[in-house]
């Protein structure tokens, strides 16, 4: 066992038991047993000392059991709480639904091996001009990202770069480009949709409960922008530290599309759904709708087999839905209020603010997981836009923290992309920190910058 | 870290030189170990145990001194402590008997003639030790440059999460 899991451990019960045995000023007993929680998952999510998704379920657990309507530990009388199934309601929350549906496309795509041929298909003709091969690694990539685990998407590409890099010479510079490339574009691509990362489901499911309900391609207006801008900049940034040369590199070719029977309904399904997603303005029936629809369908055709059922990441689905159901309690115990007043925030200015919210999440994320920091995070950060001390609009703060969230590409630990690129042992740990750092902290400032701007000027803003 | 370790059991000095030399490439990913006998390759397996490292491969020859070949990998086939090793019978002299009481038995995973090309030898001992590490290392990240890149790095999108 590692010593942080053992802080952890020790640490969890301590913190758990301090707030319920002491008086805590400003604070009444719910909202006490709900600081506990709190605490709880910030320690158990930070050193990991239970899998990320078993202090999720712990969470919800505690919640039911002690700030619940019907907790087992009684509460004193006149205490509003929340009834006991608005806690496992966060398991089937509407963006959980929408996640789900995005797994079954991720997991087809990568069943059918869609997105293995499809990058062999968009790179192969970019051989003559290496300098534009990395943007289209990124390019490509990012789509990916997009619609699968940012993992996933990185474990691809990570492997079609590798079948182009061992045709080089040893001291070519493109063996260091390429691998770079992958987890840059793979962090900053899972913000551009609303199922592409967890960390932008769970900005989306906290606006929802925040009042502000977003289409997919309102989402998409949100955070486009900067993704293209910052996965440029991660271009330039790379072309500079690595400058190819214009020699000719050979880009495997070799594409075997499944045409099978099966094959093609999943492509048709998945086709179907991306547009339906995109074209929310015209026909008006929600993404978390339509997102259930691959589900029934590529179960009863059969695409979809037990065992994809079986290997579907439930753990990932869960750890969302445990950041979920801490936001509920921490808003219906009124502790968000409580957590905010310990700070002046006030004093700060609003641009300021929300700037700074998007480097604590990129600080938190860089040594803890993405989703982790957003459960956390994107709950206090909107609570602190609606408290009147603060003139923040919701919207930037929600996709501020989870752009913060997505661009953690500093560190190999700091995401499982990273670690897949680094695993090539073509990189050195200097060129993640300094080509992730750069493009992590200049894109944030970005958006903090001219977001509110870009955001007017595209219409989405409420 | 547990470690990962092939073993190659060959009596014959030069054989086991060329075998060794042959394994080189995969000296990244695992500790090789040599050993001339099944009553020498026995001390080695249960050091390893009492190391906590983990057998991933056995390489064996036929024609050993003492126990045979065949009847020592039957053996390993029943050690919890092996059981999950990949298993090579390396020979020219093996009967159709003994050979089919490799497979059936000793549950071997490739048989491989003597002499043997380097290509096919090495190719052979990478899908092994990949199908290995994916069925039984705690970390796969150590291995995606060694062994075939491209699986591992499938079994890790399997493993690993945003």
């Amino acid at each position: 066992m590692t010593r942080t899991r053992l802080v952890g451990l020790v640490a969890a019960p301590v913190v758990f038991v301090l707030p319920l045995v002491a008086d805590v000023p400003g604070l009444g007993v719910a909202g006490e047993r709900m600081l506990a929680i709190f605490l709880v998952a910030l320690v158990l999510w930070v050193t990991e000392a239970f899998p990320l998704h078993a202090t999720a379920m712990l969470i919800i657990g505690l919640q039911v059991a002690l700030v619940s309507e019907q907790a087992v530990v009684a509460l004193p009388g006149g205490t509003e709480l929340p009834h006991f199934s608005a806690f496992y309601q966060a398991l089937a929350h509407p963006i959980i639904v929408l996640l789900l549906g995005g797994f079954f496309l991720a997991d087809g795509a990568a069943k059918y091996r869609l997105t293995r041929n499809f990058a062999r298909l968009l790179l192969g003709p970019l051989g003559g001009s290496p300098r534009l091969l990395v943007l289209g690694v990124m390019a490509v990539t990012a789509l990916f990202s997009m619609f699968m685990s940012n993992t996933a998407t990185s474990a691809t590409m990570i492997a079609v770069v590798l079948a182009v890099t061992a045709t080089l010479p040893p001291e070519h510079r493109l063996r260091v480009a390429l691998p770079v490339s992958v987890p840059v574009a793979a962090n900053v691509g899972g913000l551009g949709t609303p199922i592409g990362s967890p960390p932008s489901a769970i900005a989306l499911a906290n606006l929802a409960e925040a009042g502000v309900r977003l289409a997919f391609v309102e989402w998409m207006l949100l955070t486009m922008p900067f993704v293209l801008l910052t996965l440029v900049l991660g271009w330039v940034v790379i072309i500079a530290l690595f400058p190819p040369g214009p020699a000719r590199v050979e880009v495997p070719i070799e594409v075997s599309f499944d045409r099978s029977g099966k094959a093609w309904f999943f492509y048709a399904v998945f086709v179907i759904t991306v547009l339906l997603w995109l074209s929310e303005p015209v026909h008006g029936v929600e993404s978390t709708i339509v997102g259930f629809l691959p589900v029934p369908v590529l179960l009863a055709a059969g695409v979809f087999t037990l065992d994809d059922v079986a290997g579907l990441r439930w753990n990932v689905l869960w750890l969302v839905a445990g950041g979920l159901a801490l936001s509920t309690g921490v808003a219906a115990t009124g502790l968000d209020a409580w957590l905010l007043g310990l700070v002046g925030w006030h004093t700060l200015p609003a641009l300021l603010l929300v700037l700074l919210l998007g480097v604590v999440a990129l600080g938190f994320s860089t040594v803890i997981s993405n989703s982790a920091t957003a459960n956390l995070l994107v709950p206090l950060g909107l609570s602190l836009a609606a408290s009147p001390a603060v003139a923040a609009e919701p919207l930037a703060v929600a996709v501020i923290i989870a752009a913060g969230c997505s661009m953690a590409m500093i560190l190999p630990v700091s995401t499982p992309p990273n670690a897949i690129a680094y695993a090539t042992g073509a990189l050195r740990i200097k060129d993640l920190a300094t080509v992730g750092g750069i493009t992590a902290l200049v894109g944030l400032t970005a958006m903090t910058v001219l977001g509110l701007q870009v955001w007017s000027t595209l219409g989405v803003l409420p | 870290m547990r470690e990962l370790v092939i073993l190659c059991v060959e009596d014959e000095p030069e054989v086991r030189t060329v075998l060794v030399r042959d394994l080189e490439p995969f000296a990244r990913a695992a500790r090789i170990e040599e050993m001339t006998d099944a009553a020498e390759a026995r001390e080695v397996i249960a050091t390893l145990a009492t190391a906590g490292d983990q057998v991933g491969l056995v390489l064996c020859d036929h024609r050993l001194p003492g126990l045979r070949g065949v009847d020592f990998l039957v053996e390993l086939q029943a050690d919890p402590r092996t059981r999950a090793a990949k298993k090579v019978l390396v020979t020219g002299q093996a009967g159709l008997d003994d050979t089919i009481r490799a497979l059936n038995e000793a549950r071997i995973d490739h048989y491989i003639a003597k002499p043997w090309a380097v290509r096919d030898l090495q190719r052979i001992v990478r899908a092994l030790l990949t199908d290995f590490v994916i069925e039984h290392a705690d970390d796969l990240l150590p291995y995606v440059r060694v062994l075939d890149g491209e699986r591992i790095l499938e079994a890790l999108s399997d493993r690993l999460d945003d």
